[in-house]
């Protein structure tokens, strides 16, 4: 055992490393999936609204494919409602701190060089990787145990809270061997991640293509193995055993590798890039693009995501809300207007407030390049400080305008097919768009924050998120109606429940654009922060 | 001959700390000027003020006859830049990052790149990331160098270059002046400095506190001398302007100043002189003379 000579003096490390980052994954995942298996009881608070909610995801292949196989619908009980709401992105949340936190203590640690420094100690080569490992599988385990007593203390049977809390950190240790390979067979840090998470991304899809048309698909993806624990419904423990054995296999391989490839290697060589700019990356434009592609285009499928599942469950609404008149508590009626139309225009707003996310972090590309010291680069060339910081913004608006058509184009895909009517596509589309001057607010804020204060750019989140705490919960805390008009998108008219008015558009068009005017002018003024 | 830089009495405060505190810098227009300070003395900042980049509280500055802060873009036209830390576009190649820069002060020679590329055996299809300091620090000298800007502003650009890569920049940075192109150099690297600049400021805590040519410099300084004598030499160790001697046994070394340097030879060869070395100042010591009792307070900390 020469290769782990070190191990328990670098799990030490580790933990003292990173006592405050996992001490915050550890109590973020147990406090949102605790707090929502209490509030489960509270929403469903009786076998009719339990039948109701069985029957609305039994019947949707949208649904399930965002939820699970839905084991027990027929004769639904509060638990199975539990593992529907939560199993799935509870499982996910695991594997992304496993591949975060694997990858930081290995691949990444290489990349920095900092691993050199360690291992040139008395360390064994399997040192470093073991320890990472044996941390990061702890903290799935005590997650698992900290959430099944939580499932059980707040009236959750005891065999599936341990199952479904059970299912969920197996997901995250498979995870802990898959990061702990990806980390051999890459030869960076981020390409780590890329691997990982793209590991992620299928295993999500399989298990969603398997459970939609119930096939062999969910075997081949950890996530499907771990919901077929069948949690409060009738519980088998073996898929759970299935998981720990393929996660202790995946370890052995990483050990495997390790042994045959040099420090800060990888399997894969880096690819070779191309030696010369294209035409369109030598522009302000098309320079700030190419940073964000990847962004734009994850932030455009998440967005057409979530539309789809609004649009999917847009038609549902029509006929359920007869049955069960509470779904209308899920978002705000507009006095006046029929279901549908109000739930169009919740889900839009929605939409609208996701996409501010993205435009946020969009527009404080500034705000990092300047920190990271890559804007001096630019700024000593003839480009001047405006043309830097508005080739950033025309990215942003761009990005921001195709982020929210997405989400738009997502309801009226799922809506058009539900309903058979085409139109409903450029219908949907429109109504997403009325959003985007709202959206546009947001950017403009964070141009001017970034403007006047360079190194607090980041307080350009406090505005955004204010609006997201009023929007999302506003109704749940009872805060005061004044509240809402701090919500940009509070002004805009709620299409189609309300007549479109292009007037409340137009004014946060001009808001936006002084902002970001304002933002370039202090721009100007000011000293360009050194790192 | 004309001035590039032109800067008097410049200051530059942070909050409470004091970056610069008035500072002067003179460089003329095909020389290739050295910038000399230690760690946190303000060679950056200055440079980040005469690139507009940063604007100055008090004082004069001017930049190929512009104020930097007012025409910083037309200023860009004419001059490069290598930081001194270099922060490239992780997910960027080497390539791409040098054709981006030579867009946009308007292209580049792609002949010259193509050398420079070569000399310094830079690799341009590597993305950043996977670029060690030293090619992060080539691919904005390339850029830099490849350029046909008349005024070059170097931040420590030998900062994690091997010798041998060094020595190519020193011919690069010849040759950039003997096409009339001025440099402004900044380092803590005496030797390249010695060997590569006509004139050289050196700055300390935000001031300047010599400037001129390394010769007129060394006028102003001392001969370091060491000599072996048949009889010990004790009585020059007491002679006007010798500084810092010691005698052991037949050996004597000391610091003289110039205009007294004949006298403390002859007073040597009076004693009966075997053998003999004399040298000029290295920029070593000139530097250690100015940052002296930085050095000596140190040395009381340890050794109370």
């Amino acid at each position: 055992m020469n290769g782990l000579v070190g191990l328990a003096r670098l799990v030490r490390f580790v933990l003292r490393r990173d006592r405050v980052r996992l001490t915050l994954w550890v109590s973020a995942l147990v406090a949102t999936i605790g707090l929502s298996a209490f509030s489960m009881l509270n929403v469903y608070p009786d076998q009719r609204s339990i039948d109701a909610y069985a029957r609305l995801f039994g019947d949707n292949p949208a649904l399930t494919a965002f939820a699970g196989p839905g084991y027990g619908f027929d004769h639904p009980n509060i638990g199975v409602v539990l593992v529907n709401e939560v199993q799935l992105w509870g499982a996910i949340a695991m594997a992304l701190m496993s591949i975060f936190l694997v990858n930081r203590h290995t691949r990444a640690e290489e990349d920095s060089e900092r691993a050199e420094l360690v291992r040139s100690n008395p360390v064994g080569r399997h040192a470093p990787g073991a320890a990472s490992i044996l941390v990061l599988a702890l903290m799935n385990v005590m997650i698992g145990v900290a959430l099944a007593l939580v499932f059980t203390a707040v009236g959750y049977p005891v065999a599936g809270s341990w199952s479904l809390a059970g299912s969920m950190a197996m997901v995250g240790l498979v995870f802990v061997g898959i990061t702990a390979v990806a980390a051999q067979v890459m030869s960076t840090g981020r390409g780590t991640l890329v691997l990982a998470n793209g590991v992620l991304v299928v295993a999500f899809i399989l298990r969603a293509l398997g459970d939609m048309a119930d096939n062999w698909l969910v075997w081949a993806s950890p996530i499907g193995v771990a919901q077929r624990v069948r949690a409060f419904a009738d519980e088998r423990w073996w898929p759970l055993a299935l998981c720990a054995a393929v996660a202790g296999a995946l370890v052995v391989v990483s050990f495997v590798v390790a042994d045959r490839r040099d420090l800060g290697a990888g399997l894969l060589a880096p690819r070779h890039g191309s030696t010369t700019a294209g035409r369109w990356l030598v522009h302000p434009v098309g320079f700030v693009a190419r940073q964000q592609r990847g962004s734009i285009a994850a932030w455009v499928i998440g967005l057409f995501v979530t539309g789809a599942v609004f649009g999917s469950i847009a038609h549902d609404i029509d006929v359920y809300i007869e049955a069960n008149p509470d779904f209308a508590d899920i978002f705000t009626m507009v006095s006046g207007a029929d279901l549908t139309s109000s739930f169009f225009a919740a889900a839009a707003a929605m939409l609208g407030l996701v996409a501010g996310g993205y435009a946020v972090n969009a527009a404080l590309g500034p705000y990092h390049e300047e920190r990271a010291g890559r804007a001096e680069s630019l700024l000593a060339s003839p480009l001047g400080r405006t043309r830097w910081a508005a080739a950033h913004v025309a990215v942003t608006l761009a990005g921001a305008t195709l982020t929210v058509a997405a989400g738009g184009l997502g309801v009226g895909i799922t809506y058009a097919v539900s309903v058979g009517d085409s139109g409903e596509v450029a219908r949907q589309l429109g109504i997403a768009l009325v959003a985007l001057p709202a959206v546009l607010v947001f950017v403009g804020l964070t141009v001017l924050v970034h403007g006047v204060w360079p190194r607090g750019a980041m307080a350009a989140w406090a505005p955004y998120t204010v609006t997201a705490i009023i929007v999302f919960f506003g109704e749940l805390l009872q805060l005061p109606e004044w509240t809402r008009h701090l919500s940009p998108f509070e002004y805009l008219p709620s299409v189609p429940a309300e007549p479109f008015d292009p007037v409340p558009l137009l004014v946060e068009l001009a808001v936006a654009a002084a902002l970001t005017t304002a933002g370039w002018w202090a721009l100007r003024r000011r000293d360009i922060v050194a790192t | 001959m004309g001035t590039a830089i032109r800067c008097s009495g410049l200051s530059k405060t942070f909050g409470a700390s004091t970056a610069l505190d008035g500072l002067d810098l003179e460089v003329a227009t095909g020389e290739i000027h050295g910038f000399l300070g230690p760690n946190g003395s303000g060679k950056t900042v200055t440079m980040r003020i005469l690139l507009g980049l940063l604007r100055h509280d008090r004082g004069d500055v001017q930049v190929l006859g512009h104020d930097p802060w007012v025409d910083a873009v037309s200023l860009h036209r004419r001059l490069a830049y290598v930081p001194g830390d270099t922060n490239l576009w992780p997910n960027l190649t080497g390539g791409e990052i040098i054709d981006v820069l030579a867009a946009l002060r308007g292209g580049i020679d792609p002949v010259r790149t193509q050398h420079l590329v070569q000399r310094f055996e830079l690799d341009l299809g590597k993305k950043a990331r996977n670029y060690s300091k030293g090619n992060r620090q080539k691919v904005a000298l390339v850029a830099a160098l490849a350029s046909d800007a008349e005024l070059l502003v170097l931040d420590e650009p030998t900062s994690g270059l091997d010798p041998v890569m060094e020595a190519i920049f020193r011919e690069h940075a010849l040759e950039a002046r003997a096409e009339g192109r001025t440099v402004l150099l900044s380092s803590h690297i005496l030797g390249e400095v010695e060997q590569l600049c006509d004139r050289v400021t050196i700055i300390r805590r935000g001031r300047t506190v010599q400037s001129g040519s390394l010769a007129e410099m060394r006028h102003l300084t001392r001969t370091t001398v060491t000599a072996e004598t048949e009889r010990p030499a004790h009585g020059v160790t007491t002679m006007e302007g010798v500084h810092d001697a010691h005698v052991d046994g037949d050996r004597i070394g000391f610091e003289v100043d110039d205009d007294r340097l004949g006298s403390a030879i002859a007073a040597l060869v009076d004693l009966g002189l075997c053998s003999l070395t004399c040298h000029p100042p290295t920029l070593e010591e000139l530097f250690l003379r100015h940052y002296g009792d930085q050095l000596s307070e140190g040395n009381t900390v340890e050794q109370p």
